[in-house]
């Protein structure tokens, strides 16, 4: 049976220990803002191609980042958590708060890319902002969904950040790919209806990885 | 030797013969390179059937520990070496349609979601003989590979399934281009594929199941 209760101490001891860590997610913030600020020196006014590209590689790898700390605290904090709560409890909890900093930090890089890029130059359609940023937060928090698991995997294996990528991004292709699509649809002004089935289409992502890492995560987990 | 291992080399040698031998439709551009019809996609088809192999030996795996038994590692085991034989099989087929689009669209190597899709599974099962590889314990390397081999199995699957409805292709089969099912492939022609698949299936199945037990001779020595 899970209890709610514990799935929302988990997500707050997370956001708590995050929070007096400052090296928590504001590292992840700086990355995000130095890999756009760079990316905006290099390129001026990308094609509506480009521009995505290069916003989903930074998005992607803001995410990764993220993902790397979400198992990342020492064994014997475990050994203490494992006795209060189910697996799933934690997963779940873990998701939901990985999920939550993933999607600001999207966000807040969105905001520094249309700042710093802006938008296509070549827009001569009114672009209503509202699709572009549903689809970006949708698929960011589908990725970070996806991330969080393999991300436990990674833990286990003592937290190897470059295993984690390896484990990770193949397996993020499908969700890159639906929101890459939905986002494109909304960058070129399309009419909701042709972008609703795409956001569908994230959610249940996010869900088949969410069903999937509660099947899977009890035998992951047990030591 | 039993009798599946006898019908898996009658028949491929029976689809080499008459691939080679037999009659074939006469197409635009395709020519006769049709008969790559009867090589290169029983490789596919051997592909999944052996990755689904070691998906069903990876479940069996997490569920053997569970009434407080002993975990079964030979299981694992065996998940890694269907696995190893599925990915020869991707190389060959990804070699022979290389082959086979050098001849009818030009090049050995496009943008196509089939290719895509082939180089993502490549890549998903790389990472798991990495993962295999860093991790000394064998009981946590069985544990956590099995995990992620159920996971990205899934996540292969939609992947593929999802990834042609994105894109377009010049791939038969997808983006509107007919499958050779739809009308070219006659009935003279299905009396090769068919047992081809068949055939390639076995042999696969028996390359990996003897791995298997070379690894399992290893391991007690």
């Amino acid at each position: 049976m899970l209890r709610v209760k514990a799935i929302k101490t988990i997500f707050l001891w997370d956001w708590e220990l995050e929070y007096r860590r400052s090296s928590g997610w504001f590292v992840s913030l700086l990355f995000s803002a130095i890999v756009t600020f760079l990316t905006s020196l290099l390129i001026k006014h990308p094609s509506p191609n480009t521009w995505l590209a290069l916003l989903w590689m930074i998005l992607i790898f803001s995410a990764l980042q993220i993902a790397n700390k979400t198992f990342s605290a020492n064994e014997g904090q475990y050994h203490y958590i494992n006795q209060l709560v189910h697996p799933l409890e934690l997963l779940i909890g873990k998701s939901l708060s990985s999920s939550f900093s993933t999607l600001l930090i999207s966000l807040l890089s969105f905001l520094l890319f249309s700042f710093w890029i802006g938008f296509p130059k070549s827009s001569d359609y009114s672009m209503p902002l509202i699709p572009l940023i549903v689809s970006i937060s949708l698929g960011s928090v589908a990725l970070s969904f996806t991330l969080c698991f393999t991300s436990a995997i990674a833990a286990k294996v003592d937290g190897n950040a470059s295993l984690m990528s390896i484990l990770s991004i193949p397996l993020l292709l499908p969700t890159l790919l639906v929101s890459l699509r939905a986002s494109k649809l909304a960058l070129l002004g399309e009419h909701i209806e042709q972008i609703y089935p795409l956001w569908i289409g994230e959610l249940s992502l996010c869900g088949l990885s969410l069903a999937l890492g509660a099947i899977l995560f009890p035998y992951l987990w047990r030591s | 030797m039993k009798a599946w291992k006898v019908t898996g080399i009658i028949l491929v040698a029976y689809s080499m013969y008459a691939g080679l031998m037999s009659d074939v439709p006469r197409l635009v551009i395709l020519n006769e390179t049709i008969r790559n019809l009867y090589f290169h996609v029983p490789m596919w088809f051997t592909m999944i059937a052996l990755l689904g192999n070691s998906l069903v030996q990876s479940i069996r795996f997490l569920l053997s520990g569970q009434d407080g038994s002993k975990v079964n590692l030979n299981l694992d085991l065996k998940a890694k070496n269907f696995a190893e034989v599925a990915m020869i099989f991707s190389l060959l087929g990804l070699f022979t349609g290389m082959i086979w689009a050098k001849a009818t669209w030009g090049t050995y190597w496009t943008s196509d979601p089939k290719l895509n899709g082939t180089a993502v599974t490549l890549l998903i099962y790389l990472a798991y003989f990495v993962l295999r590889s860093s991790i000394e314990d064998f009981e946590k390397r069985a544990r956590l590979s099995s995990v992620y081999n159920v996971f990205a199995f899934v996540l292969m699957i939609v992947f593929i399934g999802i990834l042609p409805r994105m894109t377009e292709s010049l791939h038969p089969g997808n983006g509107g281009n007919p499958a050779f099912s739809n009308y070219d492939l006659d009935s003279g022609m299905r009396m090769v594929f068919y047992p081809a698949v068949f055939g390639w299936i076995l042999i696969g199945w028996w390359i990996s199941s003897i791995r298997h037990r070379l690894d399992i001779l290893k391991k007690e020595k």
